[in-house]
């Protein structure tokens, strides 16, 4: 098998000199380089022409200090979406501004917001999903208030509120802020439950910014749904009806989402009358290496090539990679090109979630400062944190949204430059479907961001705190659940006490320390490094990720320094780690077994019946792997000791008739093999289709009762195992009924099964025909998953057995060549 | 058929905390319905049924157990007379007669500006009296995590009335009579010169202010000067005591030992029991709670008084309150008190000594505490030798004697070449020696 990331090997073996031949600027030479050496790889590209500047007067009625400072710092204009953003601000129409990332939606906002302050003394608060964002623009407003006291206006006050803000300081922010920039988290934890402390700030709130409207949704986008839902309750109480500005990057719903978050109307802005430099977008799918079993090369291989090439022609690249393991191994494939010397400033930079604020802050600036070349990154850095401008986005796989694409490459051109987008293929299905159809990603609208603000235990945890804050009284509304019903079981849990026509808070706890906006689940967990004796406390893993990556055994890595897990303290969520050479890195096995609790809904749908319903979930982890560096070796397995993590949430699931999956698939081992083939290609067709994300969707195939379930084993085949995780020849019982789940990877479920199950003809349509319509043999990573070399001899290969799995559910007639057809 | 679910089932589902997965019968999965908005309203007027049926406690009964009068529905007072002399502890409550008219330190007063953004700050406070109109106020709250969901469901005051105590508590029966509740204790607090309190200014204070927001009541605190006794308190004892509650204080301060005592944090669960049930008892115990509490408050201040007047015959941090006199402008009163004590001091509280006897020009005492000092190995007063010789003296070899001694560092290391150098130019200068 080649090797494709060893570092001694030369790069693609084209002279430097023959790519400073090109003409043009060096974008430009780059994207000539690559459409003409590997035309083969390039499934689809696109170009975004240039686009002029739409200009428009500075409003009559802006403060003539404010018009003044901007003149001042060279705005004598506004663009035409500023200028929008402005008359609907000022008549206090809640608005939405989604044009492209670099297009100064930042201003619509703090025009309107300044002019409140310096003309009516209002008051403004701003939201930003992160502390590094809220002090971006607190610099940003200072800089602003500065030029306005230049220009002989009063100054504006604009303080951050967040956790670090030290309690004497807390009080100035309240009494004296203009503009307070926080986080949804706080407005939760810290404001709303005090809120009489903020009784002027509230008193003279004229606006609220939501910004990166875009990131509010999922669990997080319904908890702050209803923290909105307890804000409106607070200014209703101090007689003030503020009105939401919003911005956002590209998604397809803005307004939609904005009206659900605020609760009233919202006008949409999206046209731009900003100037764009011409973009260019190449769609790359990996060389076929071995096309027995349609491998292709890594898409990391591709990813560090592209990367090295720009950086080699003097260009500035960032490179997301979808998970913060392969940032760290696409870093350190990137280091030990570019910075072997020890005594020279690094030009590759790790940024992902995990580490430190203050190792964040530094990062940026370093970034700012234009001191790296290449920075290697997860979706921490699709928000509009500023590092300046760069040149080539490289995506290591499709993000798995099509919004969050172009995000990704918005980073890319911040200015009126060219630039250039490579989004690289790896061997999934989502990635393989979307470069066999271009037109499908280059046409698509970008996705709905959904939320559920509804759901019952969120919404439970709201009420509760509402309750706190001001008591709630009889036939007041709440969500779309009934006040009252929930009311009078928090009166049962002893929270509330009703009297008069009023709900009281009466118990001895403050609700909103219990709930965390984040997720469902509680409690983050410390890397704490005790290399040499001391404890220094160096990254943070959030819950539901620490199971996978904190094992003991595990090797973490922090700007590709490895470090091992010693110890794994569970209850008290800490990892001790120590620092370590090891050449390999780890990677987490885990299984999940499902039982069905209710069953909402149901219909048959071919040979076969759909479900949705609630499902018990376990999921164990009950090992890990060892993998060498470059080789990508197996070099062997580690077991974890971990608790069980259990889940209640919804679920789609299908079976098919027992006699006629026994009639198709005699053999039980092949019905398994086909119903996990079919699970991964159904997984990967519903994240697409259902525009979420492929985590938000867990797949299992088991007996829907627990007592037993399907894994693909160590050795490539498919496996029965029982309660305990033991393998079985057989599963128990006389009936064999394999069920196959998709399920909301959320506790109680955030609203993702209803459309599964509604477009559940559809998406099994979708699967067949992703695995009908492959080029491989007998299954690959592509359509079904990966599959031994040996399977390629079987008379049903794991490709065919999926395919009548899906065609059973389909209710199309099986079709005998099926697997054969050439794609 | 499965039956319909409720909220509650379902959110103990949800939880995982519910009854496990029901074993399916033959692999029959059954069909259950969400349930409907109808029925869950239905069931939402059969819980609140539940709550008209359930007795609602009587402000009445409770009234005449305690000793209190309904003054408004849903507000209880507790009122009592109590004698000028009334004994508390091995002290009696206010000030004693040799310290009538004497001025309460208004170092420990807290201006109405302090807690209140909008009035005029930097006015000095006016000097109020001992036996001055004080008013003492404590609560009895529904918790101590603070925010808009906590109660001060008693509120209890002690103020000095026609040559005795009147005690009135507050106590707030039914939740939706706040408002009356709250617009007479604002009512009790007019004519008064000073609030005394127990930790009032983080606690009591900014949860009464909280409460007048959410009623929409002018809150007449922040206008009143505030005297916290926890701050000289603190003062005092802070370093001394391991801890400053006011059980403690009233313990060591006053002779007083409370039996049977309600803890304050065993006030909410009082409270709630009285909401939920009627039960009467614990409520009575919070009441007492509260009552000696103001007693304390009352004997305190004269009784602080005196422990700064002569912090060693209390057992006080006698540094410590000397500095804060010399902070107030008091140096001389500050120097005999550690003066006094110069026996018993450490070895900062000797420094302090020589800095005020230096202060007044009394050279040789200061010199006579930090020779004191040197020999017992005290580099600060090493240095402050040093500094005597160098400038006072003018014994410069004396003084680089003392600072080759100093324990390394920059400062050391500045202070010998700088004498050196004087040394240097002195040998080197026409005339010298």
């Amino acid at each position: 098998m080649p090797d494709p990331d060893l570092p001694t090997q030369s790069f693609e073996h084209v002279p430097p000199t023959e790519i400073q031949l090109t003409e043009g600027h060096a974008v430009t030479r780059l994207k000539a380089h690559l459409t003409a050496g590997y035309r083969a790889r390039i499934a689809g590209e696109s170009t975004q022409a240039e686009r002029s500047a739409r200009w428009l007067d500075l409003p009559d009625d802006l403060p003539v200090s404010l018009a003044n400072a901007l003149r001042a710092r060279g705005r004598a204009r506004l663009y035409s979406h500023q200028r929008e953003a402005w008359e609907l601000a000022r008549a206090n129409r809640h608005l939405v501004v989604a044009t492209p990332t670099a297009s100064g939606k930042t201003l619509c906002y703090n025009l309107p917001v300044l002019d409140a302050v310096l003309s009516r003394g209002g008051k403004a608060l701003y939201l930003f999903p992160t502390k590094a964002l809220a002090q971006d623009q607190a610099a940003e407003l200072m800089e602003l208030s500065h030029a306005v006291q230049a220009a002989g206006g009063s100054g504006v006050k604009a303080f951050t509120f967040d956790g670090d803000t030290p309690g004497d300081a807390r009080k100035a922010v309240r009494t004296r802020g203009d503009v307070v920039l926080s986080n949804p988290d706080m407005l939760h934890q810290a404001i709303l439950p005090h809120h009489t402390k903020w009784a002027q700030f509230f008193e003279g709130l004229a606006y609220i910014v939501v910004d990166e409207l875009h990131t509010y949704r999922g669990v997080f986008g319904s908890h702050v749904a209803n923290v909105f839902r307890r804000l409106r309750r607070v200014c209703r109480f101090y007689g003030v009806e503020p009105t939401f500005l919003f911005a956002s990057a590209t998604i397809a719903n803005p307004g939609e989402l904005a009206e659900r978050l605020c609760g009233g109307p919202v006008a949409v802005i999206a046209e731009s009358g900003a100037p764009q430099g011409e973009r260019h977008l190449l769609l790359w799918n990996p060389p076929v290496i071995n096309p027995d079993l349609g491998i292709r090369a890594s898409a990391r291989s591709q990813t560090t090539r592209i990367a090295r090439t720009a950086a080699k022609l003097g260009l500035k690249s960032i490179v997301f990679a979808r998970s913060r393991l392969m940032v760290e191994v696409i870093t350190k494939y990137l280091k030990d090109v570019f910075d072997r010397d020890p005594r020279k400033p690094p030009r590759v930079l790790a940024y992902r979630g995990g580490y430190l604020p203050s190792e964040r802050r530094r990062a940026e600036q370093t970034m700012r400062a234009g001191a790296v070349d290449l920075v290697v990154t997860t979706s921490a850095l699709e928000l509009g944190v500023d590092i300046g401008s760069l040149d080539v986005a490289v995506l290591n796989g499709y993000p798995g949204t099509v919004a969050a694409t172009w995000q990704r490459l918005g980073r890319a051109g911040r200015r009126l430059r060219p630039s250039l987008g490579v989004l690289i293929a790896t061997s999934d299905p989502l990635d393989q479907y979307m470069v066999r159809h271009p037109e499908f990603f280059l046409g698509a609208s970008p996705e709905h961001a959904r939320i559920h603000p509804d759901q019952l235990l969120i919404l439970m945890d709201h009420v509760r705190c509402a309750a706190f804050e001001l008591p709630f009284r009889d036939g007041e509304t709440f969500g779309a659940e009934d006040v009252d019903e929930m009311l009078s079981y928090l009166r049962d849990e002893g929270l509330l006490q009703h009297q008069g026509d009023r709900w009281f808070w009466v118990a001895d706890s403050y609700p909103a320390n219990a709930v965390s906006l984040r997720s469902v689940a509680e409690g983050n967990f410390v890397v704490i490094d005790t290399t040499g004796g001391a404890q220094t406390v160096i990254a943070e893993v959030d819950y539901s990720s620490a199971p996978g990556t904190l094992y003991e055994g595990a090797i973490y890595m922090i700007q590709s320094q490895p470090y091992q897990v010693e110890r794994l303290d569970w209850a008290g969520r800490k990892a001790f780690v120590t620092r370590t050479r090891a050449d390999y890195y780890t990677d987490a096995i885990d299984y999940t077994r499902l039982k069905i609790l209710a069953r909402f809904d149901g219909r048959t749908q071919g040979r076969g019946a759909t479900a949705q319903g609630e499902v018990h979930l376990v999921r164990r982890y009950p090992g890990y792997k060892k993998i060498r560096y470059y080789s990508h070796d197996n070099i062997g397995y580690g077991d974890i000791d971990l608790p069980d993590q259990e889940m209640h949430t919804t679920a789609v699931w299908w079976q098919v008739e027992s006699t006629a999956l026994e009639s198709v698939l005699p053999d039980r081992q092949k019905a398994i093999d086909g119903f996990l083939g079919a699970a991964y290609a159904l997984h990967h067709v519903a994240a697409l289709r259902a525009m979420a994300e492929i985590h938000d969707l867990g797949r299992s195939v088991g007996d829907g009762q627990g007592t037993w379930f399907a894994v693909v084993g160590a050795e490539g085949r498919g496996q029965i195992r029982g309660l305990d995780n033991a393998p079985l020849d057989a599963p128990p019982g006389q009936r064999f009924e394999p069920t196959l789940f998709l399920y909301d990877n959320y506790p109680g479920g955030v609203g993702l099964s209803d459309p599964l199950y509604d477009d559940a003809p559809r998406l099994v349509a979708d699967a067949r025909d992703l695995v009908a319509g492959c080029g491989c043999t007998a299954g690959c990573p592509a359509c079904v998953g990966p599959v031994l070399r040996a399977d390629e001899e079987l008379a049903i290969t794991p490709r065919q057995a999926a395919l009548k799995v899906l065609e059973l559910l389909c209710g199309a007639a099986p079709d005998a060549n099926g697997a054969g057809r050439s794609g | 058929m499965m039956a319909r679910m409720k909220l509650r089932d379902r959110l103990q589902r949800l939880r995982g905390s519910g009854p496990g997965p029901r074993e399916a019968e033959g692999g029959d999965i059954a069909l259950a319905d969400r349930p409907s908005l109808a029925e869950r309203l239905r069931r939402a007027s059969i819980g609140r049924g539940r709550t008209a049926l359930a007795q609602e406690p009587r402000s009445a009964v409770l009234a005449e157990a305690v000793g209190a009068i309904e003054i408004a529905p849903g507000v209880l007072c507790l009122e009592r007379w109590l004698a000028e002399r009334q004994r508390h502890g091995e002290v009696s409550i206010g000030a004693p007669a040799p310290a009538r008219g004497r001025l309460i330190d208004p170092g420990w007063i807290n201006s109405p500006c302090r807690h209140e953004p909008g009035v005029e700050s930097g006015r000095a406070p006016r000097p109020i009296a001992v036996d001055a109109d004080l008013v003492c106020l404590d609560t009895e709250t529904s918790g101590l995590a603070g925010g808009t969901g906590t109660w001060a469901f008693v509120t209890g005051f002690l103020r000095g009335a026609g040559g005795g105590w009147r005690l009135r508590q507050y106590l707030l029966t039914r939740l939706d009579a706040e408002s009356a509740y709250l617009a007479t204790i604002a009512s009790e607090l007019e004519g008064a010169a000073l609030l005394v309190s127990y930790n009032g200014l983080s606690f009591d204070i900014p949860l009464l202010a909280t409460r007048f927001r959410l009623a929409g009541q002018a809150d007449p605190l922040p206008a009143l000067p505030h005297l916290d006794l926890l701050r000289p308190v603190r003062r005092a004892y802070g370093r001394v005591w391991p801890d400053c509650r006011l059980a403690s204080v009233e313990r060591r301060l006053l002779g007083f030992q409370r039996r049977d005592d309600l803890p304050g944090s065993e006030a909410p669960a009082a409270w709630l029991a009285w909401l939920r049930g009627g039960a009467v008892a614990p409520l009575n115990g919070v009441l007492r709670h509260n009552r000696w509490d103001l007693l304390s408050l009352a004997a305190l201040v004269p009784r602080l008084a005196e422990v700064f007047g002569d912090p060693a015959g209390f057992d006080a941090d006698v540094r410590a309150v000397a500095a804060y006199h010399k902070a107030q402008g008091r140096s001389e009163q500050a120097l005999r008190l550690l003066h006094a004590e110069r026996q018993r001091l450490d070895p900062a509280g000797l420094l302090d000594l020589a800095r005020l006897h230096r202060r007044r020009g009394d050279w040789d005492q200061a010199r006579a505490i930090w020779e004191q000092l040197t020999a017992a190995g005290d580099a600060e007063a090493r240095a402050e030798l040093a500094k005597y010789h160098e400038h006072r003296t003018g014994d410069l070899q004396r003084a680089l004697a003392f600072a080759v001694d100093l324990p390394p560092g920059p400062l050391k290391e500045r202070r010998c070449a700088r004498l050196s150098a004087k040394l240097l130019k002195r040998d080197r200068l026409p005339g010298a020696a």
